[in-house]
C-alpha cells in the first residue's frame, strides 16, 4: 500500500504513466459521476468505474459488512473490493457531509459522511483512498475539488479547467435526468451509443412516480428491476431524480424543516408528484436498515398521504429481496390504479 | 399542566424534580418493560430504531396516566434522534390522543423562554435557577450511587445486597425536594454503601468497558439488564462510557468538565472519524482506544439494530481492537434478541478474558516467553 501512496503523491513526476483512479459505482456515483470523470481526467488521471452491480459484487459487499447496515453501503463495499482487485492505484470515495447551506445544520446521512472511514478502516485489504469532501455548510463546493486536485498534483490552472469541464458534463447529465429517466440510463446515454429515450418514459395506461435515492433508482440489481416490472404492467415510470433543487425547495418550504438534505429531496418529490397530478400513484423505495428513510416514510404516510390521497406503494429492498416478490407487488399496484382520464 | 417525558435509566429522578420545581405536575410513566416495548411496536414504524419504539410506548403509558403535555428533546441532527419527538407526536395524534407537545433542542434562550413561559409564569428566572440546582444535585447523586453500585456488585458477599440498598436510596432521593435534603441523602448514601460487606479476595475481578449507543447502555429494559447481570452474575466490574448524568448535564452546559471530556474524546476519534455523525460515536471510539491503557480487560459494544452511528463504529472497531490488542464483543439488540443468546455469548467472551488475564499473569510471574494464548480466538 505504501508505494501506492507514493504514486499518488508523485503523480506530477510520472505524467506518462497516468494514475489509475477507480470510482465505485455506488452511493454518490449516481449523482456526480459525470463531474468526477471529467474532473479526474482533467487532472491527469485515468478513470476506471466499476461495472454495474452483479451478484458477485453484492456478495463480496455483504460479506465485508456488518449485517444490519443498509444495502447501499454493502454495494459500496462490493464495488470497492472489485476495484481493489482490479489493481487501481487509488479509489475515489466521496464524503458528502452537507450539500446545502442553510441557517440550520444540514447533513446527508451518517453513512455518507463516514463512507471513506468505513472503507479505510473496515475493509480488509482496503485500497488507497482519495477523499472528496463536500461540506457545503462550512466550505464552498470548489474547496473539495481544489484539495483533491492538489493531492493529485495538478496545478491550479489545470484544476480550474478540469472543474469547468466537469460542471459542463454534470449539466448535460442533469439535463437528461430532468426527463425522468433513471440515473443508470442517463449515464449510459451520456457515454454515447444509445440515443432513443428509454421505453418506460413512453406511453402507458397509467403513470407512476418512483421515489428513491439515486443509488436505488439507478441500480437494477438492488431494486430488482422494478422499473421494468412497473412498465411491463402498463405504467409509464418517472424517477424522482428529475426534480431540480428549486422544485424540491418549493415543496419543502411548506413542510417542517429537515436537516437531511437528501431525505428532504425524497419528501419533496413525493409531495411534488402528489400535488402536480403528473402521476397516478407513487412507489416509495427504501433500503432495509436505512435510518433516515425509516423516519421519512412515516412522515410521508402521516403528513403527505392524508392530504392528497394518492395511492402509495412502499417497498423495502435488501440483498435478499426476491425479484418475483417485487414483480408481483409492482403488477398488483399498477393494476389497481384507475386509468388516466387525460393523456 | 401535567407534563410527561420518556424514560431513560434513572434520568426520571432528576427530571421529575426539574418539572416539579418549574411549577408543572410531572407524570412519570411506569419503568419500561417488555409490555412497553410491545405497545410501542404496535404503532412505531417497523424500521425505526429500538429506542424509538420503547419511548413511544412510554409516551402511551404516560398519556394513559393522564399527561396532557409531552416533552422531548429534538434537533436538526444527523441522526434519527432529532426527529423522535416530531414523528412520535404525529403518531400519537393520529391515534386520537390530544396533548401539547414541547420539543426542546438547539434553540436560542429566547425560544426556550417562550416555550416555558406558559408553564412557569413570570417568576421563571428565579424558579429556574432553583430548579436547575436541585436537578443538578440529584443527577450527581444518582451518578454517584450508580458508580458505587457497579463497583460493589462483583465484590459484595451477599449477592444482591447493594442493589436492594441502592434502590431504597434512589427511591428516597426521588422523594427529596430541597437541595438540603438531596445533599444530606447523598452523604447518607455514601455511608450506607460503604458498609456493604465485601469479599477479601478481589484481584480476580475482570474489568470491562461498555461502549455503544446511549439508550441501550442506560436502559435496563432494552439491554436485558446487561450492566446488573455482568456485575452480580458474572462478577465483573463494568464501566459504561456514558451515564445519565453526562447526557443530561453536558447538553445543558451545567458541568464544564463534561464538555472538556467530550472535546478530548472527539480529538482521539478524529483519526478514525473526522466528522460528527450525530450519535455517541466519539465516546464509543475513544472509549475503545483508551480501554487497554485504563486497565480494562475487554470491551463490549452494545447497540440497537440498524443504529447508524454505531453501525459505522461497528465497522471500525474490529481494526481498532486488533491494533490496541483488546478483545471486543459486539451485542446488537432488537425486539427479538433472546436473553439466552446474549448469556451464551457473554460466557464465551468472559472465558476468553479470563484465559488472557491468566496467561498474562503467568508471563509476568515466570518471566519466560508465554504462548500468545487466546489472542487468536474468535472475538466477534
Ligand atoms: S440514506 Fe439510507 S440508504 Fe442511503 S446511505 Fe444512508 S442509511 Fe444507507
Ligand atoms: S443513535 Fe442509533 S439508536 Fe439513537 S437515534 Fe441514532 S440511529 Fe437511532
Amino acid at each position: 500500500m505504501g508505494d501506492r501512496a507514493d504514486s499518488v503523491d508523485s503523480a506530477e513526476g510520472k505524467r506518462d504513466s497516468r494514475l489509475r483512479v477507480g470510482v465505485p459505482r455506488a452511493l454518490a456515483f449516481y449523482r456526480h459521476y459525470p463531474f468526477w470523470r471529467a474532473f479526474l481526467e482533467g487532472c491527469g488521471c485515468e478513470v476506471i468505474a466499476s461495472p454495474p452491480t452483479d451478484m458477485g459484487i453484492m456478495r463480496a459487499g455483504t460479506e465485508a459488512c456488518v449485517d444490519d447496515i443498509c444495502v447501499a453501503v454493502k454495494a459500496l463495499f462490493g464495488h470497492a473490493a472489485w476495484l481493489a482487485e482490479a489493481g487501481v492505484d487509488a479509489v475515489l470515495v466521496p464524503r458528502m457531509v452537507s450539500v446545502e447551506k442553510k441557517p440550520y445544520d444540514t447533513f446527508t446521512c451518517p453513512k455518507l459522511i463516514a463512507a471513506p472511514d468505513m472503507i479505510r478502516h473496515g475493509m480488509p485489504g482496503s485500497p488507497e483512498i482519495l477523499e472528496f469532501v463536500v461540506d457545503a455548510k462550512r466550505r464552498p463546493w470548489w474547496w473539495g475539488c481544489l484539495s483533491l486536485g492538489r493531492r493529485l498534483g495538478a496545478s491550479p490552472c489545470r484544476i480550474w479547467s478540469a472543474w469547468k469541464h466537469g460542471v459542463d458534463e454534470q449539466g448535460r447529465y442533469e439535463g437528461m435526468l430532468r426527463t425522468g429517466m433513471m440515473p443508470d440510463d442517463a449515464l449510459r446515454r451520456l457515454e454515447g451509443g444509445v440515443e432513443e429515450p428509454p421505453a418506460y418514459l413512453g406511453q402507458g395506461r397509467v403513470a407512476v412516480g418512483l421515489v428513491a435515492h439515486h443509488y436505488l433508482l439507478g441500480d437494477p440489481l438492488v431494486n430488482n428491476r422494478i422499473v421494468r416490472w412497473l412498465h411491463a404492467a402498463g405504467a409509464r415510470v418517472v424517477g424522482s431524480s428529475k426534480f431540480t433543487w428549486c422544485e424540491i425547495e418549493e415543496e419543502a418550504d411548506a413542510l417542517p424543516p429537515l436537516s437531511w438534505s437528501y431525505e428532504k429531496e425524497l419528501l419533496g418529490s413525493v409531495a411534488r408528484f402528489m400535488r402536480s397530478g403528473e402521476v397516478d400513484g407513487v412507489v416509495y423505495m427504501t433500503s432495509f436498515g436505512c435510518g433516515p428513510d425509516s423516519m421519512i416514510m412515516e412522515m410521508v404516510r402521516r403528513e403527505l398521504r392524508p392530504r392528497w390521497k394518492l395511492p402509495l406503494l412502499e417497498i423495502v429492498l435488501d440483498e435478499h429481496s426476491a425479484e418475483a416478490g417485487i414483480r408481483t407487488r409492482a403488477e398488483a399496484f399498477v393494476d389497481r390504479l384507475p386509468a388516466r382520464s387525460v393523456n | 399542566m401535567k407534563m410527561a417525558f420518556p424514560h431513560m435509566g434513572n434520568a426520571y429522578i432528576p427530571l421529575r424534580s426539574l418539572v416539579e420545581n418549574l411549577g408543572a405536575e410531572p407524570v412519570v410513566p411506569d419503568r419500561p418493560h417488555r409490555g412497553t416495548l410491545e405497545r410501542g411496536l404496535l404503532h412505531a414504524p417497523e424500521f425505526a430504531c429500538l429506542p424509538f419504539k420503547v419511548t413511544l410506548g412510554d409516551c402511551l403509558n404516560a398519556l394513559d396516566k393522564g399527561a396532557d403535555t409531552l416533552a422531548m428533546v429534538s434537533g436538526m441532527w444527523a441522526c434519527r434522534f432529532g426527529y423522535y419527538g416530531r414523528v412520535q407526536h404525529m403518531i400519537l395524534r393520529d391515534l386520537g390522543y390530544e396533548f401539547q407537545s414541547v420539543l426542546f433542542g438547539g434553540e436560542r434562550p429566547a425560544d426556550i423562554w417562550n416555550k416555558l413561559k406558559p408553564v412557569v409564569g413570570w417568576g421563571a428566572p428565579r424558579k429556574a435557577a432553583g430548579a436547575l440546582s436541585v436537578f443538578r444535585a440529584k443527577a450527581a447523586a444518582v451518578e454517584e450511587v450508580e458508580a458505587r453500585l457497579r463497583e460493589l456488585r462483583p465484590r459484595e458477599v451477599r449477592k444482591g445486597e447493594s442493589d436492594r440498598l441502592a434502590s431504597r436510596l434512589l427511591r428516597r432521593l426521588d422523594e427529596a425536594d430541597t437541595l438540603r435534603k438531596v445533599r444530606m441523602l447523598r452523604g447518607e448514601a455514601r455511608e450506607a454503601l460503604a458498609e456493604v460487606r465485601c469479599r477479601e479476595e478481589t484481584d480476580d475481578i475482570l474489568r470491562i468497558r461498555l461502549v455503544g449507543e446511549l439508550y441501550v447502555l442506560l436502559e435496563p429494559a432494552l439491554n436485558l439488564d446487561l450492566v446488573r447481570r455482568l456485575g452480580s452474575d458474572f462478577r465483573i466490574e463494568v464501566q459504561p462510557v456514558l451515564s445519565t448524568y453526562k447526557w443530561l448535564l453536558c447538553s445543558l452546559w451545567l458541568d464544564p468538565r463534561l464538555k472538556v471530556e467530550a472535546v478530548k474524546a472527539r480529538r482521539l476519534t478524529r483519526p478514525y472519524l473526522p466528522y460528527v455523525l450525530g450519535g455517541e460515536e466519539h465516546m464509543t471510539v475513544s472509549g475503545t482506544l483508551t480501554a487497554r491503557r485504563e486497565g480494562f480487560d475487554g470491551v463490549i459494544h452494545a447497540y440497537p439494530l440498524t443504529c447508524m452511528p454505531e453501525n459505522i463504529c461497528r465497522t471500525l472497531l474490529p481494526k481498532i481492537c486488533r491494533e490496541r490488542d483488546v478483545p471486543l464483543l459486539s451485542l446488537c439488540f432488537d425486539e427479538h434478541t433472546s436473553p439466552v443468546g446474549v448469556t451464551t455469548r457473554l460466557e464465551a467472551f468472559i472465558d476468553l478474558l479470563r484465559s488472557r488475564r491468566l496467561s498474562r499473569e503467568g508471563k509476568r510471574g515466570s518471566g519466560a516467553y508465554a504462548v500468545p494464548a487466546a489472542a487468536t480466538a474468535p472475538w466477534d
